[in-house]
C-alpha cells in the first residue's frame, strides 16, 4: 500500500513537472502552424524586413520591420531606466537601509508589483503623456519614450526584489573577508557583493525584460500607436505585441490578416526565447568563477 | 621589546551584556601572541575588536583604549587600521573570484598597485611567502573556490600578506584543517613574526606552545594569565590556567 502511494505521488510529480514542457510545445507548435502557413504565402523576409504594416488595405502589405523596431526600441529605453535604479534600489535595501525602512520599502515594492498594467497606462496616459509633450515640446507625448518610462516602473519592483534576494544570499563571510583587508563598503560591495550576485541579477534583469517585452495593455495605450519605421525614442511608436491585441479581433478567422498576427507572434516568442538562452549561455559562462 | 599595540581596560558588551572585562594587554613587536581559552572566553571578541571588525555589529558596544604604535585605534579611519592589522578567519574565505584576482583584490583597492607590471611579482611574492606557489602556479586563473581547504586557508594568508600589514590576527586558523595543512600553517606563522606581529587565537592548547612566545589564558572574559610561553606551560601561577592547559577542564 506504501508503495502504491509513493509511486503514484512520484507520477503526479512528474506530470506536473513535465506539464511546462509540454505547454512550451504545444504553444510553439501552434504559432509554428499558423505561422508557417503564412510565411509561405508571404515570404519571411518580406515579412520581417518589409518597411510598411497595412494589413487591412488593398492590396495588403505585411512588413514587420516598424513593430519590431518599436517593440525593440521601447524595451532598450525601458531598460535602461529601470535596470539601473532596480539594482541600486535592491542595493540600498540590502545593504544600507536600517531595518525599518527596508521593511516599508520592501512592501511597498511587492504592492507596485501588483498594479495592473491597465492602472498604470491609465495614469501614464493622463499625467506622464501630456508632461512630455510639454517638457520636450512634441506634437504628441504618446511615443516610446513614455512607453519605456511606465514600462520601466512595471520592470523596477521584479528587478528589485530578485536582485535584492540574489544580494542577501551573498555570505555575510565575504563582505567580512574583503572588509577585513581594508576594502571600504563601496569596494567591497563592487567587486565582492555585486560579482557574488551577478547570476542572480541577471536572471532579475532578464525577468525584468521579459516583462516589458511582453507587456501589451499599457504599451498600447500610451506608445500612440503609428506603425511607422521611429526615427528618434520620441516618436511615435507601436510594438508587436499592442498589434496583435489591437487587430486580433478585426482580422477575419483563418484569412491572412488572421495568420499575419499568429506569424508576429511566433517572431515575438522566436525573441524571447533568444534572450532567455542568451541569459542562460552567460549565467553558464559566470558559473566556473 | 617594544609594544606594537596597548590594550588598557577594555570593556565589550554584546547586547548590555559584559564578553571581556577589564582587560589590559600588551602584544609586543615581532612576536607571537597565543590567546587560548574555552568557548565563550572573549579570545575572538578581544580579536574581532582590534581590527574594528565587531564595529559592525549593531548590538555590540566597547569602553576602553587600544593604541596601535602609540595611535588611538577608535579615532583611526577604519579602512586605514585594517590595512594596517589584517586579520584570518577560522574558516578560509576566498573571495568568489580567481586564485590570482583573491590577491590582487585588496592591493587594488588600496592603491599598493602602481604599475600593472608589478602586479605578477607581487601575486607570485605574496603565494611564495605563504607556501603556495609551487601548488597553484599554473592555474592561477582557476577559482578560488574549487582548491582544498588548506590550499584556501593559506591562499587567504597570501591574500593579506599582498597588503603588508604590520599585524596579522589569526582567529583559529587550523581549526578546519588536517595536520598535515596545519603544520604547514604554523610553520608560516613562525616565518612570518620576522616581519609582523601576530596575535593568534587557538582553541589548540599544543598549537600555543608551539609557536606563541607569550600565551594569554582567557576565562569568562577576563584575563587570567599572560606569561612567556615557556614559563606558562611549565609552571602556571593560576591554578585555573594550569586546569585548563593540563586538559582538566574546558
Amino acid at each position: 500500500m506504501r508503495k502504491i502511494i509513493d509511486s503514484a505521488i512520484e507520477t503526479i510529480i512528474f506530470i506536473c513537472g513535465m506539464l511546462s514542457i509540454v505547454f512550451v510545445v504545444l504553444i510553439f507548435g501552434f504559432l509554428f502552424k499558423e505561422g508557417f502557413s503564412f510565411f509561405r504565402n508571404f515570404g519571411i523576409l518580406k515579412f520581417v524586413t518589409g518597411h510598411f504594416w497595412y494589413a487591412a488595405s488593398d492590396p495588403a502589405s505585411f512588413g514587420i520591420l516598424p513593430l519590431i523596431l518599436g517593440s525593440t526600441l521601447v524595451t532598450i529605453g525601458a531598460c535602461t531606466i529601470a535596470v539601473p535604479i532596480g539594482v541600486m534600489s535592491a542595493l540600498f535595501i540590502s545593504e544600507i537601509a536600517p531595518k525599518g525602512i527596508r521593511d516599508v520599502l520592501k512592501s511597498l515594492i511587492e504592492l507596485m508589483a501588483a498594479i495592473p498594467s491597465v492602472v498604470i497606462g491609465l495614469i501614464g496616459v493622463i499625467t506622464l503623456v501630456p508632461f512630455v509633450k510639454n517638457i520636450f515640446n512634441l506634437p504628441t507625448g504618446l511615443t516610446a519614450f513614455s512607453g519605456s518610462i511606465m514600462l520601466a516602473f512595471m520592470a523596477i519592483p521584479t528587478i528589485i526584489t530578485i536582485s535584492e534576494d540574489a544580494i542577501r544570499s551573498v555570505p555575510w563571510k565575504y563582505r567580512e573577508g574583503a572588509l577585513a583587508l581594508g576594502a571600504t563598503k563601496w569596494q567591497t560591495v563592487r567587486r565582492v557583493v555585486l560579482k557574488a550576485a551577478m547570476p542572480g541579477i541577471i536572471a532579475a534583469t532578464m525577468l525584468g525584460i521579459g516583462r516589458v517585452i511582453g507587456e501589451t495593455m499599457a504599451v498600447m495605450m500610451i506608445t500612440g500607436n503609428a506603425a511607422h519605421i521611429p526615427h528618434s525614442i520620441f516618436d511615435p511608436v507601436r510594438t508587436m505585441t499592442a498589434t496583435i491585441a489591437a487587430e486580433m479581433g478585426e482580422a477575419v478567422r483563418g484569412g491572412m490578416h488572421y495568420r499575419s498576427l499568429f506569424a508576429i507572434a511566433f517572431v515575438l516568442f522566436a525573441i524571447t526565447f533568444i534572450v532567455n538562452f542568451m541569459a542562460d549561455l552567460f549565467l553558464g559562462k559566470n558559473k566556473n568563477i | 621589546m617594544v609594544n606594537k599595540i596597548e590594550v588598557r581596560d577594555l570593556n565589550c558588551y554584546y547586547n548590555k551584556r559584559c564578553v571581556l572585562e577589564s582587560l589590559t594587554i600588551n602584544v609586543i613587536q615581532n612576536e607571537i601572541l597565543s590567546i587560548i581559552g574555552p568557548a565563550n572566553s572573549g579570545k575572538t571578541t578581544f580579536l574581532r575588536t582590534l581590527n574594528r571588525m565587531n564595529d559592525l555589529d549593531a548590538t555590540y558596544c566597547r569602553k576602553g583604549e587600544i593604541y596601535l604604535d602609540g595611535e588611538h585605534i577608535f579615532n583611526m579611519n577604519m579602512e586605514n587600521l585594517r590595512k594596517r592589522i589584517s586579520m584570518l578567519f577560522a574558516m578560509p574565505i576566498p573571495l568568489p573570484m580567481t586564485i590570482y584576482e583573491n590577491i590582487v583584490y585588496a592591493p587594488k583597492r588600496l592603491g599598493l598597485i602602481t604599475r600593472k607590471s608589478d602586479q605578477d611579482a607581487i601575486v607570485e611574492q605574496a603565494l611564495r611567502d605563504a607556501s603556495l606557489w609551487d601548488e597553484v602556479k599554473d592555474r592561477l586563473n582557476t577559482s578560488a573556490m574549487k582548491i582544498s581547504g588548506g590550499q584556501q586557508q593559506r591562499l587567504c594568508i597570501a591574500r593579506i600578506l599582498a597588503v603588508n600589514p604590520e599585524v596579522i590576527l589569526f582567529d583559529e586558523p587550523c581549526s578546519g584543517l588536517d595536520p598535515i595543512s596545519t603544520a604547514k600553517v604554523e610553520e608560516s606563522m613562525i616565518e612570518l613574526k620576522e616581519k609582523y606581529t601576530i596575535v593568534l587565537v587557538t582553541n589548540n592548547v599544543k598549537q600555543a606552545s608551539r609557536v606563541g612566545d607569550k600565551t594569554a589564558f582567557f576565562l569568562m572574559g577576563k584575563l587570567v594569565e599572560i606569561d612567556e610561553t615557556d614559563k606558562l606551560f611549565v609552571s602556571p601561577k593560576e591554578k585555573q590556567t594550569e586546569n585548563y592547559i593540563t586538559g582538566r577542564f574546558g
